[in-house]
């Protein structure tokens, strides 16, 4: 049994790291939790099945357009819930996210809300489970697992080898003096908006094929996703993704070896112990207080 | 002083007096019928709200397009019960009291359902169930409550005999933990008392759960003969999946909410997954079935961009029951006498059913009878219909 | 010379339109201005620990629920009449705020928040699983309450509008007190704070006991008005909700937090009218509010009437 479990609580702990990057990409550069990020997700799953199954896009066409209106969707959630916010207290700019959100499941819910309950979305590859070593594997999983290491790859170069992912960090650090060293930081706040979208959007349509496509897939992800953040430190993308793993993995280890009724409370339970224990997560720094 | 003693008096005059109860012939003019439809709009649960309230719909303006009713429209208000007790209690109230409708189609939310029933009850105005399961919506028996809908133990004790008649010695159980789920596994785990077996194993799923490997990892352990599946349509399909991943295939008896047996093949996208699978209907065909082409059309015409699914079914089906009811009560309409005709609604063939309806003054539950289907190559069969009653 | 816009008078006004509002209204309104006056207390008393305790935290869904269940379970399970089972609950409601208090001790902002959120997955949970106790997902029915010769629609809008004077008012003395300068202080500054040796532990317990008593009388009255419990009203839109009524009121605003309430329960009635399109109506509403007025419908009374004073209102502006 063992076996087993450590290799789905991987496949469904990639599934809350993908998501969850999208979280800590807006956050890293913004100190801010983008709340409609589950939402922003969900649309790029409908709107790749737009163009996938109902235009009959090609797969690649439908998943880049997918992600360029998702940035578009992004950036546009940038001007709208946080640019007039940013002097606003936290919990604000929260809420504005969230109404943002209902509007986007409400017009997904009246748009294509009448398609079916939960629509499939073909696979990438459509070949049978692969049987390695006696474990048997769905292909799309080990794609949602690849996808996840490689966002995590091209994150964690893009925000320590490049200009623009060091510009994002220097404003997260400090906004005001990355105005003075001649950083657009409104320009910087859009473009991450956009990318974390644009996260989402790619994640959707990795996953749709698992978890199908239907107005409230996004809500249950971004809980757990915002968990896995937390956990990983949430600043930090290596930390989102083994925070997604961790979560995974104590959900498919209790429910099989505890009992299944444990399977959703046993990540939250977790997480009450640690950071009662390590009050800033696994990997988060020392908590520092400003003064 | 003078001003409190005043408001006082108001207060003491406002508590003696009540308000007046709503007229008998309420939401009946010379020419429209006011029907007010409760269920979710908006939520997860408008699955069992707005796409059945779309069905019914679609009888009703074809009705209307006939002529109507006895020479009265149909007319559909609706209201979102957003699938939460205090919603479905304003939005009763509301159609009761502010909209003033005539009866109520309506009821999708168990929990829903429940929390509006005493409110609906006071007001003595016909309601007509179309999807919520839960025994409490309709019993104790009110005298104007009755169901178009398949009851969960109507079900709940047909997916257990079906086993059991196929020779399942060891039996086991996934569910989900909702209101919905509970109101099935409660009558389930009443029939296998009553049967005098025992659950092998008893598997627990969220219904958006992505995986369910823990699950079949423990169903498998207890190597049982069938496996009832007590399970939303997302759940059961990752669950199927993961069976047959792990190679895990008993026989595998699912309830109406997987009644949609070439959706939930696309669902499960495995080949060859659905082999040992069985499920419940409540209706008798799926939207593929060329006898639903007519309404496939209608639908598709007055709500364009849907699809039909087995929900839209429901809802017409349930329509039909309404309007054949209508029709006897006559010209001179009163809730009085929608009720009377209810109470005598017997053997009633929608031709979308699996059975006929039939309701008595004692037995609100007019839908009594389950049909087995099973997904052979691409078509759909009917394996079996039974009557239960509860 | 009082203003002729000025508080009181406004809220004499409403008291007496609230006061003789079911001779005027069919049942469903009374009904809608009971769940209000519910909300008013939920947010009232989330407002002492959002807006002038500062602590961002999940809790208060789930407390609400705890009220509820409470209350109903001490008089379907032990057999309590409802004037001891619903002070009872509201008592062990309170206690069960001050153990979540003991998170925030240690923990701030993102972290509080999500210890606070488990906190209110694990109610949820219990809600469902505990079967024993809670009944479970199917939720239970609560013997319907009667007030003697009274009609029991009209004696139970009389006790939500008579305890949520009550309270309000004693918000409104709270926030005036050296309690309600000791929390701002807690709000603005902790380091501050406790260099005035305001006690961190002790005040930050007060705030998360205070807000949990207010939820827990308010998740009383709502089983009592729906004569039903069960584990969907406290769910995290529950808590979006309650977040959403203090910050459109008004964060730090006992006043405000009563607007925000009446005014979006007002609101979601009032977009029925939209049917399927409410989930966007009420997010499109949500945003207006919190991007044209981020500090509330009280700051927009705040600059046209006169008479609206209220003590170190403002939460800290981000830099």
């Amino acid at each position: 049994m063992l076996p087993y479990l450590l290799v789905s609580g991987l496949t469904t702990g990639s599934l809350y790291a993908l998501v969850a990057m999208g979280l800590v990409v807006v956050y890293k550069a913004t100190t801010v939790v983008n709340f409609a990020h589950g939402e922003l997700f969900m649309v790029g799953g409908f709107l790749a099945y737009t163009f996938h199954v109902l235009l009959k896009l090609g797969y690649v066409v439908s998943l880049v357009l997918a992600v360029a209106a998702a940035l578009v969707l992004g950036l546009v959630t940038e001007r709208l819930a946080y640019r007039p916010l940013m002097r606003a207290p936290a919990i604000s700019v929260v809420l504005a996210a969230v109404g943002f959100s209902f509007v986007l499941k409400g017009a997904a819910r009246q748009i294509w809300g009448g398609l079916g309950d939960y629509i499939p979305f073909p696979p990438l590859v459509a070949t049978p489970a692969i049987t390695m070593g006696g474990l048997i594997i769905v292909p799309q999983q080990l794609v949602v697992l690849a996808g996840a290491l490689v966002c995590m790859g091209i994150f964690t170069v893009f925000f320590t080898s490049t200009r623009a992912g060091k510009m994002m960090q220097a404003t997260a650090e400090n906004a005001k003096a990355a105005r003075l060293v001649g950083i657009r930081v409104e320009r910087v706040y859009a473009f991450t908006w956009g990318v974390g979208a644009a996260t989402g959007a790619a994640a959707a349509v990795l996953m749709a094929p698992l978890t199908f496509v239907y107005p409230d897939v996004g809500s249950p992800l971004l809980v757990k996703a915002f968990a896995a953040a937390v956990l990983g430190g949430f600043g930090s993308l290596p930390g989102a993704v083994l925070g997604g793993f961790s979560i995974g993995l104590i959900e498919n280890l209790a429910g099989g070896y505890i009992n299944t009724s444990f399977t959703d409370i046993s990540a939250f339970l977790v997480i009450m112990l640690v950071l009662i224990v390590r009050p800033t997560g696994f990997f988060g720094p020392r908590a520092v207080r400003r003064i | 002083m003078r001003t409190l003693r005043i408001v006082l008096m108001i207060v003491v005059a406002l508590l003696v007096a009540s308000p007046a109860p709503p007229a008998a012939a309420q939401g009946v003019t010379a020419d429209e019928i006011k029907i007010g439809a409760l269920g979710a709009l908006t939520g997860p649960g408008y699955l069992y709200g707005r796409l059945i309230m779309n069905g019914a719909e679609v009888v009703y303006n074809e009705v209307n397009k006939a002529g109507g009713v006895n020479g009265r429209k149909i007319v559909l208000v609706r209201e979102d019960d957003r699938c939460d007790a205090a919603s479905a209690i304003a939005a009763a109230k509301k159609l009761i009291f502010q909209h003033q409708v005539f009866m109520l189609h309506g009821g999708g939310c168990s929990n829903a359902s429940i929390a509006a029933r005493p409110e609906i009850e006071k007001a003595n105005i016909p309601w007509v169930v179309f999807a919520s399961v839960a025994d409490e919506v309709t019993l104790p028996t009110a005298p104007y409550i009755f169901s178009t809908a398949l009851a969960a133990s109507i079900e709940s004790a047909a997916q257990l005999e079906f086993a059991l008649q196929r020779g399942a010695k060891k039996v086991a159980v996934i569910s989900m933990r909702d209101a919905w789920g509970r109101a099935r596994y409660n009558p389930l785990m009443e029939t296998f008392k009553r049967k005098g077996v025992t659950p092998v194993a008893d598997e627990e799923m969220s219904p958006d759960a992505n995986d369910a490997t823990p699950q079949v990892l423990r169903l498998r352990q207890a190597n049982p003969d069938a496996v009832m599946i007590v399970l939303y349509p997302k759940a059961a399909a990752v669950y199927m999946r993961d069976a047959a991943k792990l190679g895990f295939k008993p026989l595998q008896i699912g309830q109406s909410a997987l009644g949609d047996l070439l959706a939930f093949r696309d669902q499960v996208a495995i080949p060859n997954a659905l082999e040992r699978f069985y499920t419940i209907s409540h209706v008798r065909y799926t939207p593929d079935d060329p006898e639903m082409e007519r309404w496939r059309g209608l639908l598709e015409k007055y709500f364009p961009g849907d699809r039909m699914s087995v929900y839209n079914i429901m809802g017409i089906a349930s329509a039909n029951v309404v309007v054949e009811v209508l029709k006897r009560a006559g010209r001179d309409l009163t809730r009085d006498r929608v009720r009377d005709e209810l109470n005598k609604l017997k053997d009633f063939n929608t031709n979308i059913y699996p059975g006929v309806i039939t309701c008595t003054p004692t037995d609100h539950q007019c839908h009594k009878t389950p049909a087995f289907m099973q997904l052979t190559g691409d078509k759909v069969k009917t394996v079996g219909v039974t009557t239960v009653t509860r | 010379m009082p203003a002729l816009a000025g508080r009181r008078n406004v809220f004499a006004l409403a008291g007496l339109a609230l006061l003789v509002l079911p001779a005027l209204a069919n049942p469903y309104i009374l009904y809608v201005a009971n769940i209000a006056l519910i909300y008013v207390i939920l947010a009232v008393g989330l407002n002492l620990l959002l807006g002038y305790a500062g602590q961002f935290a999940f809790a208060n869904a789930a407390l609400f629920g705890i009220g509820a269940y409470a209350t109903g379970l001490f008089q379907v399970r032990l057999g309590l009449p409802f004037w001891i089972a619903f002070p009872a609950a509201v008592l062990f409601t309170t206690l069960i705020g001050l153990l979540v208090a003991l998170p925030a001790l240690r923990l701030s902002g993102l972290y509080l928040a999500l210890v606070t959120l488990a906190f209110a997955q694990l109610t949820q949970w219990l809600m469902l699983n505990w079967e024993r106790v809670t009944f479970g997902a199917g939720g239970f029915k609560v013997p319907p309450l009667t007030f003697g010769w009274v009609p029991p629609a009209l004696g139970l809008y009389y006790l939500s509008l008579l305890l949520a004077g009550l309270l309000v008012a004693g918000a409104w003395n709270t926030v005036r007190s050296g309690i309600g300068r000791a929390l701002v202080a807690v709000r603005d500054s902790e380091v501050a704070a406790e260099a005035l040796a305001i006690d961190l532990a002790r005040y930050k317990a007060i705030a998360f006991s205070l807000s949990a008593l207010y939820a827990g009388v308010a998740g009383g009255l709502y089983s009592a008005i729906l004569s039903f419990v069960a584990p969907e009203g406290f769910d995290l839109f529950q808590m979006v909700v309650q977040f959403s009524m203090v910050v459109v009121g008004g964060l730090g605003s006992v006043w405000g937090s009563v607007l925000g309430a009446g005014l979006l329960v007002g609101l979601q009635e009032a977009l029925r009218a939209f049917k399927g399109g409410q989930e966007i109506a009420f997010g499109l509403v949500l945003m207006a509010c919190i991007v044209f007025l981020p500090d509330g419908i009280i700051s927009l009374v705040k600059r046209r009437a006169r008479g609206w004073e209220e003590p170190l209102r403002a939460p800290d502006r981000r830099a």
